[in-house]
Formats: structure tokens, C-alpha cells, sequence
């Protein structure tokens, strides 16, 4: 049977293709690279996709080709799946959580890659799920392990509109391993040699024309010179026409066997075709090779499909309904009994079979669940209501469903709908448990207030059952709890805990109960008290056993030790107890990786840096997604960064970027603060800056800490670029900084205590900053801000305030105390890890001839490099002295610089004059510039 | 489409659009380098529709920086990224215009063609400006933004409260467009029948901003179904359209 080979040469496409294998090769730091061709029906994207994969070398690349479908409710990562399917690799789809359902598609492609690299095809990505984007993301990422590449088909038109993948592709744009290629129509030129190539030698104006009436579009412009080259009459104006005079000319059969390709979800399979089209055996096929021969259909190893897309537009139009929903039947009837549940309901559906589509549809949803694909499962729920009469008692079921997928999706509006839809039902919940899942939506949706009084309104419901009271008490205490509420948090979750006292079984709500009592209670300068609550939930849910229990229990503990107890210590152990704890039982993998990812935090901040890095490699060994990837790439890349190991960090940099490119504003700032970081150590200070500028624009002027943070990266940035020189400090940013710092200063005292704490060391940091920019030299400031990290047992932030310290006491010629502050923070840097914190007090000392140990020789200073010449004569420090004057600074800035007077500067120059024999110091830098370039 | 869509800055015009803004600071960045490209089209110099739009453009998001770094939304980041997906519908407008491609809006391309043509008129320019953008970019918007930020259009909750607030700037840029002119377009509409009259009533500004969240919600039901936003993408362009033909035609001398 006729191939999907194209018999007409690619025309003006050769640049692109080149310039798209390449970018394919071009990996970015994570080992990955994508290139999403968009582009206008017809252009050619699908034909381009083919070309490239056509020239991968089997032996070094391994290509899997997928396409989505715009049935809208294809199943949840339809085009992977069925790649994977067509290469005999199916797997099982059960698993305990999406991420590891990832891990297993991860594990399957990796097993098709072999030792060779993968280039994942897919057509049409405008269809794909949200699961399919989401494992898209997770595989550039880096995380599933694969060496990918991804060539991906967009059409234009669908990102003009909403388009999910708009905004996808707009993050994903700005790594440096993904290219977006636009492809536009063919030029006039292009348009000229493919006609010539179809339909030979022609009248230049006869090109000209197909030119101009397909506007360059290649199919189009391919079907005009047919039609040239076979001397059809100029009949067709529009592509609608040209095809459906070829359909006309098809014998009989083939035409049916077009309409029907037309009708089935491609691609089509000889035997469902055979079912659905009434022709025997060799008819079929014979019919089947007129319509591929007509250039309609097209035949490959899996199947049939239309030649292109546009071709199905044109021809849906064109089947009477009642032909078409007989065929729809058809196909339904022959699909029946299979898994493929979404096909079979889209069938049934548009056969008008309402009441038969409801099981498939149902099936549908269900199976979508279990793949975790929840927005698809949604709309199949929504689909199951709509296929429902009022009466239905089936109804109240699907109600609830609905209802609850539309929430795990963000939907709170629909999920609201539906909710109210559930509650007028005669047979539907009680009106306690409406009350908390209104209040539950509600506070999803963000409207606290009224979610509260939902609250209130269960509890105050006659018929609410003691369990369900513990429930609403123990949520209700959660939400007052963000609220910043937290005597009221505390009451009620102490009305919980009085409650549940009698129960049995609501371990669950006992253990949030006690974590809002705990965490209010710290909040209100009791701590002790807090922490003995929440042990006490941390001994409920190792009785329960239950993964959730615990899972939620340790966490709360965790993070109320590292947080606002600051017993970082403590709370490192304690997280990495609860993790061995669920690990053991090989459950609850989402709150181990929290858990690890709160002991990695507290050990970086302990400055533990070695320890926090192989606690972040046995969870990078869980293959983290989603969220929890981003906070375990998150805590690691803040490590690179205090290392100093700049490509490690870009990676998971871009790592962090690519799964946020799906959604996930809350891990937004902290990225931009890493950032920054980084950033700084490269001296590149405007790019700081940025980071940082977008930081503020985008954090809430409640959330001081972050805003402490912001604020003293941003004035380091502004600090930094001043003493360095190169990059100009902008004087407007540093009037916002300073405003941003008073606002933390007026807002700081009616923080909770120890939150005020976090805030006060973020203000003496950035104090000195500004000291800094304004060349104040107050050692004081610096001590502050060093003692002030030192009693919160946070050694990084710390050793840096003692490093500026030292540079400042140095200006004031305060040897002693200075060389005892850089040694302290030596000592610190050198034994965290810290390499660009560490060389920065290297350099300083240098340059002010301290030993940073007490048995280590005054170190040479950094510039001398083994002199000949003239130079020869000069002391090393003369030539630094030399060094700093042939860049023109006074002997005030190099006495700055070097930290010795300006009138021991003066007495250095004379010395060099001497040696020299020059009298001037532009003499005496040209010796210096001269000797150097030689 | 010949390489001088843009005449003499053409070149200028385009390498500034290949950026694409990822901040609200970088989109007040590129709308001020837009301006000063724009203040060089030739006849007038300063004074073409493009310009007069851009620079009411360039204001407004120049206040709505200065409120972010006051601290001065409940939700900041919802805030931002609207503002950026905001801009990019209109860099992107601007764009298609450039490239000849077939993507730019016909709402946009009513006012982009006006280009070489000296409009004695800023304030109808403006005005058409405004339309398309709010008219037709805002609702998209705002539904990309609240797909990505995992959240949806609810009435009263923070975000919408924050939306309300960019009225006020409005309200404080151009007041001409809420008072004097008014009760005149109000006239001129009155003549109108269907679609626009509809949404044509109170003032300006705030009614279509509202009118803009209306149409995000009713986005929003049908984002999954592409062939539905296609269908009300070309609803909406359509109306907006004839509302700017409308603004530019002679009878907006009539506002002037």
C-alpha cells in the first residue's frame, strides 16, 4: 500500500530545517533541547517534523513520533502513550501518585532510548492535555533522566486566543535550550520553484497566480499546481473547492471510505475501517487505493488518516447528518468493549446516543483519574451532567464528582456551581457537609471571609454530627491560621481537640487541629506550648499509622522548628526522622520530599552545606515533580550558589523555570532571589537589579520577610556595583529599596515575635548596605548585623556582614580587629563550602596583607605576576601601588583600595619614581603598561 | 506585504519587538523605547495615532508600576502577570502588523493602517487604542493569566478587587475620556443599534473594563474548546473593530 512519503521535494525550506536539526543537537545545561514550530494551516510544520525526524541517524538518535487529537477529550497523555504503544512498550498505569506515573513513562522512554539520544515528535500539540504539557515540562526539565530532544508542531491560530500553550511557550522561550521557530509562508520565489517542481516548466505568470492565490501557503499552492500541471480548469477558487471536485471524481467505494476516515478519530485502522464500511475485503482495499492514489488519504503502519487536517475541515461540512451519525455508530458499535473509553464516548455522542454515551463517558472519567489527569476528568464529569436528564438518579453521584474534580482543578467557580446543583438535590448530602465543602471551595477560591462564615454555618447546623464538627472546627481554625488570626486559630482548634477527644477516627482532623494550635501558640510568644501540641499530633498519627497523618504531623513539627522556632537543629532531625519514618513503609512520597527538602533548608542555613547536599541527592533519587520538584531544585540551587558552582546552578535554574513555564506563582520569588544571588558573585550587578526589581513589583506588602530578603539583595546588588565599579548604580532603584526598608521597619512591630526577629536581621543587613553605598565605613553597623545572624545560628549571612566589617575597620586602619573578623569569617566560609564568599575574604585580605591563619605566611598580594624588565626592581607592593596608579585613581583611592594611608601611598609612589627613574606618574604608568603588554 | 510596513523605522521597530517583556519594569521599559521610535514616523513626527495611543499606554502602566511598588494590590503577582500578558497582546499586534503575517487582529490593523495619515486627533487615536486593547486583548488577558496562575474569575475576590483599581488610573490619565466626551459618544452610539449599543452605556472606561471581565468569565467557561474561543475571538474582534473604524472615521472628529 501507498506510503506516507511525500513525492514533492521540500521547497525553500532548506535554512529552517538546518537551523532546526542543529538547535535540536544544542543542548541547554540540562541536557535537553526543544523546538516548537508554529505556524498557519498548511504551511508545512507536520512535512518539516517529518524532514527532521527523516534525518536522525538510528544508531545515535532513537524518534518517537506522536500526534494529539482534537477530539478535546482525548485521555490523559494520549500522544506519549500511543507513541510508546506503537513501539510494544506499554506499562502499568497503576501507581500511588502522578509523579510516580511520570517516573514510569520517564523509565519507558529511557528503555526505547537505549544508549542513544530520544527525539519526541509531536504533531499538533495545540490538542494536548494539560497531563501531556505537564510531562512535557517534566522531561525538559531534566527530571525523567532522558536525553531529549522535542520537536514539537503548534498551530498559530490557537495561541492567538487562550491558549494554555501561549503562555508555555512565552516562559519556556527565554532558556537557551528552547527555540520557538515561527514558519511563514513561502516567499514568491519558494512559491515559483515549487510550482515548476510539480508541474513543470510553466508561464512565470501562471506561478504568479498560484502565488498570489495561496498566499504562499504550501499546500495550498501544491493542490493549484496540480491542478495546473493536470490542466484542470480554474474552476476552484478556495481549497474547499479544489478537494471536494477531487472527492467527486473518487469511484463510489472510495468515497465512503473517505467520509468514513472523515468521521473516525485518526489514525483509523484497517480492521475498524472494515467494520464501519460495508464493502467486502478486496473492494476495500481497492477503494482504499483510489482514495490514497486521489491524494486524500493517506496509509500508514498504523493506520489511515486524511492528508491533512484541512482536508477533514473541509469535508466535515459536507456529510449530511444523518450519514454522519450512522457512521458515528458504526464506529461506536465496533469500538465497544475496548479501553479506549474517551473514543467510544466521542462516538456514541455524535451518533445521538445519549444514554449509550453515559457508560463511556463515565469510564472515561474514572480512567483519567487513575492517570491523574484530573482536568481531563473534570470535563468528562461535566460531559456525564450534560448527557443526564434532572430526574436521573445517577445525577447526584456525578454532581458530586463534578463538583470535586472542578476544585482539585482551581475551577472554584465551576466547583461552586456544581456544589449548589449537589445541595438542591433531594437525595444529596446533608447540609453540614455541603456547608464545609462550600467553605472548603471558597477558601480555595480565596474568599476567606465568606468561607469563614460557611464555617460557622456547619457548626451551627442542628443536625451536625460530632465528627463532622471536629472537621469544621479543625478547618476553620487552619483558615483563621493564614488569616493571621491566631488567638481565634487557637480557640477553635482547641474546641476541636476537645471534641475529637471522644472520637474514634479522626485522627486526621486532630492532627490539624493541634498543628493551627501549635502554630498559634508560637505565633503568640508561647512556643513551648505550641511545640508540646504538636508533638502530641506527631504521637496521634504514629498510632494511626496513616502516611497522610503522619506525613501532615511531621511536616507541621518540621516546619514550626526550622520556621519560627528557628531550633533549626531540632528541626532537621525532625524532618528527616518523618521521612525515614514513611520511607520505611514506602508510602506518602510527595511529604517526604517536603520533608527533605525542610531538613536541606535548615542544614544550609546551619551552614551543614555538605550534609544538605547529599540530603538533596536522595531526594533527587526520588524523581521529585511538579512542586515538589521545584522546592527540592530550589533548595539545591541555593547551595550551588553558596558554593559558588555557577553551571549547577544555571541548570537548576532552568530546570526550576521549565516546570514553572506550566503554572506555580508561589515558587516565583524565591527563584528570583536565587537569581539575584547569583548573579551577584558573577559581578553582574544590572542583572541582579532586574531580579530583584521584578521580585518587588510581585511580592505582597504583608510578606516582609520576603521583602527583608529582596530589600538586601537588591542594596547588595546597588552596594556592590559601587565599590566595583563597573556596572553604574541606579540611584532610582536604591530610593525605591530605601522606602521598601522603611515600610519593613514600620510594619515590623506588629509582626508576631518571631517573625519580628527574621525582619529585624533582614533590616540591620540591609542598614549596612546602605552604609556601604554611602560610603559611611561604619564597622558598627557590620557587628550588628553580624552578632544579630549569629544569635538566629545562621553562620553564612553572618560570616558576610564580618567580611564587610573587616573592610570597613581596615579604612580606619584597624588591623587587629579587622584581621580577626576576616579570620572568623575564613573560617566560617572555608568550612561550609562557601568558594565565592571564601576567595572574596581571600582577596580582601590580600590586598591588606593579613594571614587568614595564624601559622600561614603573610600572603603575596594577588597582582604579581612574575615581573622582568624594568619592573624587576619594584616591590610587589609597589607594583600594586604602580598597578592602581596606571589606572589612574588619586592615592586617596588607592589607599581605599589597598587599605594603607594616603600618605603611605605617597611615600610608595616617590619609591617607584625612584626606581623607575621617571618624574611623572603618566612616565611611570607607560613603564608599567609597557613592561605588562610585553 | 512590502519590507516598509513601519516606513523609515521599520528596522527600529522590529529588533524591539523581537524582546519579549517578562516583568511589569521591563514592559514600561519597552513601551517608553516604543515611544521614542514611534515619535519618528514621518510626517508629524510626534503626532501620529500610534504614538498618541502609546504614550497614554506607556502612562497608565507607568502608574500601575509605581502602585506595585507601593505595595499597593492585594494579589501583586496576579497583578503583574496580567499586566505582562496585557502588554505582550499588543506587542504581538504589533508584530504580525510588522511580519504581514495573518495574525494580527482586525481591531489592531484599523489603527496600525492609519499610521502614515497625520491625525490632527490624538484623543479618538487614543481612544481606538484603548478599544482594541480593552475591547478585545484584555479579556484573553486575563484568562491566560488566571490559567497560569491556577486560579479562575471569581467576582469580589482579590483579584478582582485589584483589576477595579487599574480604572482609577484610567479614571486619572485620561479624564477628557470619561467626562467631556461622553455624552457625545453616547449620542453617536445611540445611532448604532445591536451589539454595541449594548455595552455602550455609563462610563467609558470602567463599563468596558467591566464588560472586558464579563467576557473573560464567559472565556473562561469555553478555553477548552478551541473551536468555541476561535468563534468568540472573532465575535469580539469584529465588534471592537467597528467600534475603532468608528472612532477614526471622520464622525470622530465629532469627539474632538
Amino acid at each position: 500500500m501507498a506510503s506516507e512519503a511525500d513525492d514533492t521535494p521540500l521547497v525553500g525550506r532548506a535554512d529552517t530545517l538546518d537551523k532546526i536539526c542543529h538547535d535540536l543537537a544544542d543542548t541547554g545545561p540540562g541536557g535537553t533541547a526543544a523546538v516548537f514550530v508554529t505556524g498557519e494551516s498548511g504551511v508545512g510544520k507536520s512535512r518539516l517534523l517529518r524532514e527532521v525526524a527523516a534525518r536522525a541517524t538510528p544508531g545515535r538518535t532513537a524518534v518517537l513520533t506522536g500526534a494529539c487529537l482534537d477530539i478535546g477529550d482525548a485521555s490523559p497523555l494520549h500522544p506519549v502513550l500511543a507513541a510508546l504503544r506503537r513501539e510494544d512498550r506499554g506499562f502499568d498505569t497503576d501507581g500511588p501518585d502522578a509523579g510516580a506515573l511520570l517516573d514510569r513513562v520517564s523509565r519507558a522512554l529511557r528503555e526505547v532510548a537505549g544508549d542513544r539520544r530520544l527525539l519526541l515528535v509531536l504533531d499538533d500539540l495545540q490538542w494536548a492535555d494539560r497531563s501531556t504539557r505537564q510531562l512535557l515540562l517534566y522531561l525538559l526539565a531534566g527530571l525523567g533522566e532522558v536525553r531529549l530532544s522535542v520537536l514539537a508542531a503548534v498551530r498559530a491560530e490557537s495561541l492567538q486566543g487562550t491558549h494554555p500553550l501561549r503562555r508555555v511557550l512565552a516562559e519556556l522561550r527565554r532558556l537557551r535550550s528552547v527555540r520557538v521557530v515561527d514558519l511563514s509562508p513561502l516567499d514568491q520565489a519558494a512559491t515559483r520553484e515549487l510550482v515548476t517542481t510539480i508541474a513543470g516548466d510553466t508561464l512565470a505568470e501562471d506561478a504568479d497566480r498560484v502565488f498570489k492565490r495561496s498566499g504562499g501557503n504550501p499546500f495550498v499552492a501544491e493542490e493549484l499546481s496540480r491542478d495546473l500541471r493536470d490542466g484542470r480548469v480554474e474552476l476552484s477558487d478556495t481549497l474547499r473547492e479544489i478537494f471536494l471536485s477531487r472527492v467527486d471524481e473518487l469511484p463510489r467505494p472510495a468515497h465512503e471510505v473517505v467520509r468514513a476516515v472523515a468521521a473516525g478519530v485518526e489514525p483509523v485502522p484497517h480492521d475498524l475501517l472494515a467494520a464501519v464500511v460495508p464493502l467486502p475485503g478486496d473492494e476495500l482495499i481497492a477503494a482504499v487505493r483510489a482514495a490514497v492514489a486521489h491524494r486524500i488519504v493517506t496509509s500508514a503502519g498504523d493506520g489511515y488518516r486524511l492528508r491533512h487536517r484541512l482536508v477533514a475541515e473541509i469535508l466535515e461540512h459536507e456529510v449530511l447528518p444523518v450519514e454522519n451519525a450512522g457512521l458515528h455508530r458504526r464506529y461506536a458499535e465496533a469500538l465497544t468493549g475496548g479501553d479506549d473509553h474517551a473514543r467510544l464516548a466521542l462516538h456514541w455522542q455524535r451518533a445521538g446516543e445519549r444514554e449509550r454515551a453515559l457508560p463511556s463517558v463515565v469510564a472515561a472519567a474514572r480512567a483519567a483519574e487513575s492517570l491523574y489527569g484530573f482536568a481531563e476528568a473534570h470535563r468528562h464529569w461535566t460531559l456525564a451532567l450534560d448527557l443526564t436528564a434532572e430526574d436521573d438518579p445517577g445525577r447526584t453521584e456525578l454532581l458530586g464528582h463534578a463538583a470535586e474534580s472542578a476544585h482539585h482543578n482551581g475551577e472554584h467557580q465551576r466547583a461552586l456551581a456544581r456544589l449548589e446543583e449537589l445541595a438542591a438535590r433531594p437525595d444529596g448530602p446533608g447540609a453540614c457537609q455541603i456547608h464545609l465543602r462550600r467553605a472548603r471551595y471558597l477558601a480555595a477560591a480565596g474568599r476567606s471571609a465568606t468561607a469563614e462564615t460557611e464555617y460557622r454555618n456547619a457548626l451551627a447546623v442542628p443536625g451536625c454530627t460530632p465528627a463532622e464538627k471536629v472537621t469544621a472546627a479543625a478547618y476553620l481554625a487552619e483558615l483563621l491560621l493564614h488569616l493571621g488570626r491566631y488567638a481565634d486559630a487557637g480557640e477553635r482548634a482547641r474546641e476541636a481537640l476537645e471534641l475529637a477527644e471522644q472520637l474514634e477516627g479522626s485522627t486526621a482532623d486532630r492532627v490539624r487541629a493541634s498543628a493551627a494550635l501549635g502554630f498559634s501558640q508560637a505565633f503568640r510568644a508561647d512556643p513551648d506550648a505550641g511545640l508540646a501540641v504538636i508533638r502530641q499530633a506527631v504521637a496521634i498519627a504514629e498510632e494511626s499509622g496513616h502516611p497522610d497523618d503522619l506525613g501532615c504531623a511531621y511536616l507541621h513539627l518540621a516546619e514550626l522548628l526550622t520556621g519560627p522556632l528557628n531550633s533549626l537543629e531540632e528541626g532537621v532531625l525532625v524532618a528527616r526522622r518523618g521521612a525515614a519514618r514513611l520511607a520505611e513503609d514506602g508510602v506518602g512520597r510527595s511529604y517526604q520530599l517536603r520533608l527533605l527538602a525542610i531538613a536541606a533548608n535548615g542544614l544550609f542555613r546551619v551552614g551543614q552545606w555538605a550534609e544538605a547536599d547529599r540530603m538533596l541527592d536522595a531526594a533527587m533519587r526520588q524523581r521529585p515533580s511538579g512542586a515538589d520538584a521545584v522546592e527540592i531544585l530550589l533548595a539545591r540551587c541555593r547551595l550551588w550558589v553558596g558554593f559558588g558552582d555557577v553551571e549547577a546552578a544555571e541548570r537548576d535554574l532552568d530546570a526550576v523555570a521549565t516546570v514553572l513555564a506550566g503554572g506555580g506563582a508561589r515558587h516565583v520569588l524565591p527563584m528570583l532571589t536565587l537569581r539575584a544571588g547569583l548573579a551577584m558573585w558573577l559581578g553582574r550587578h544590572d542583572e541582579a537589579r532586574a531580579a530583584v526589581q521584578r521580585g518587588l513589583t510581585e511580592t505582597r506588602s504583608d510578606d516582609l520577610v520576603l521583602l527583608g530578603v529582596l530589600a538586601w539583595h537588591g542594596l547588595r546588588a546597588e552596594a556592590e556595583a559601587h565599590s566595583g565599579g563597573e556596572v553604574p548604580v541606579d540611584r532610582s532603584a536604591i530610593r525605591r529599596l530605601t522606602v521598601v526598608v522603611e515600610r519593613m521597619a514600620k510594619g515590623v512591630d506588629s509582626a508576631a515575635p518571631p517573625v519580628r526577629a527574621v525582619i529585624d536581621g533582614y533590616l540591620d543587613l540591609c542598614a549596612a548596605e546602605l552604609s556601604r553605598i554611602h560610603d559611611q565605613h561604619d564597622p558598627a553597623v557590620w557587628a550588628r548585623a553580624a552578632t544579630a545572624w549569629d544569635k538566629r545560628n545562621h553562620p553564612y549571612p553572618a560570616a558576610y556582614s564580618r567580611l564587610r566589617q573587616a573592610e570597613t575597620l581596615l579604612h580606619h586602619r584597624r588591623r587587629a580587629a579587622a584581621t580577626a573578623a576576616l579570620r572568623a569569617a575564613w573560617t566560617t566560609a572555608q568550612s561550609m563550602g562557601a568558594r565565592p564568599l571564601a576567595a572574596e575574604i581571600g582577596t580582601v585580605a590580600a590586598r591588606a596583607r593579613i594571614a587568614l591563619a595564624e601559622d600561614e605566611e603573610t600572603p603575596a598580594p594577588a597582582a604579581p605576576v612574575a615581573e622582568s624588565g624594568e619592573l624587576a626592581a619594584l616591590t610587589g607592593r609597589e607594583r600594586e601601588v604602580l598597578g592602581a596608579v596606571a589606572e589612574g585613581l588619586t592615592n586617596r583611592e588607592i589607599g581605599q583600595r589597598l587599605f594603607i594611608s594616603e600618605r603611605t601611598v605617597g611615600v610608595h609612589v616617590g619609591h617607584i619614581f625612584d626606581k623607575l627613574q621617571v618624574r611623572t606618574r603618566v612616565q611611570a604608568s607607560r613603564v608599567f603598561l609597557e613592561n605588562r603588554a610585553a | 506585504m512590502t519590507e516598509s510596513v513601519w516606513g523609515p523605522v521599520h528596522q527600529d521597530m522590529c529588533a524591539l519587538l523581537t524582546r519579549h517583556p517578562e516583568d511589569v519594569p521591563a514592559v514600561v521599559d519597552q513601551l517608553a523605547k516604543l515611544q521614542d521610535v514611534l515619535e519618528r514616523i514621518p510626517p508629524l513626527m510626534d503626532g501620529n495615532p500610534l504614538a498618541d495611543f502609546n504614550r497614554l499606554y506607556l502612562r497608565i502602566t507607568t502608574s500601575v508600576l509605581e502602585r506595585l511598588y507601593e505595595g499597593r494590590f492585594a494579589d501583586p503577582q496576579f497583578l503583574s502577570r496580567l499586566d505582562v500578558e496585557f502588554a505582550a497582546r499588543y506587542f504581538d499586534a504589533l508584530r504580525s502588523f510588522g511580519d504581514g503575517s495573518s495574525g494580527c487582529p482586525r481591531v489592531w490593523s484599523v489603527l496600525f493602517t492609519r499610521m502614515a495619515g497625520p491625525d490632527p486627533r490624538p484623543l479618538p487615536s487614543a481612544a481606538a487604542g484603548v478599544n482594541a486593547h480593552i475591547n478585545f486583548d484584555l479579556p484573553f488577558a486575563l484568562v491566560t493569566t488566571f490559567d497560569h496562575i491556577g486560579s479562575d474569575p471569581v467576582d469580589d475576590n482579590d483579584q478582582h478587587l485589584d483589576y477595579l483599581q487599574i480604572n482609577d488610573i484610567f479614571a486619572e490619565a485620561i479624564p477628557d475620556l470619561r467626562r467631556g466626551y461622553l455624552e457625545k459618544w453616547q449620542l453617536l452610539l445611540d445611532t448604532m443599534n445591536g451589539d454595541l449599543d449594548d455595552w455602550w452605556q455609563g462610563e467609558v472606561v470602567e463599563y468596558t473594563r467591566n464588560v472586558a471581565w464579563r467576557n473573560a468569565q464567559k472565556l473562561w467557561a469555553c478555553r477548552h474548546d478551541l473551536a468555541s474561543t476561535a468563534k468568540e475571538r472573532e465575535r469580539l474582534d469584529g465588534t471592537a473593530a467597528a467600534l475603532g473604524r468608528l472612532l477614526l472615521s471622520p464622525l470622530g472628529t465629532f469627539l474632538q
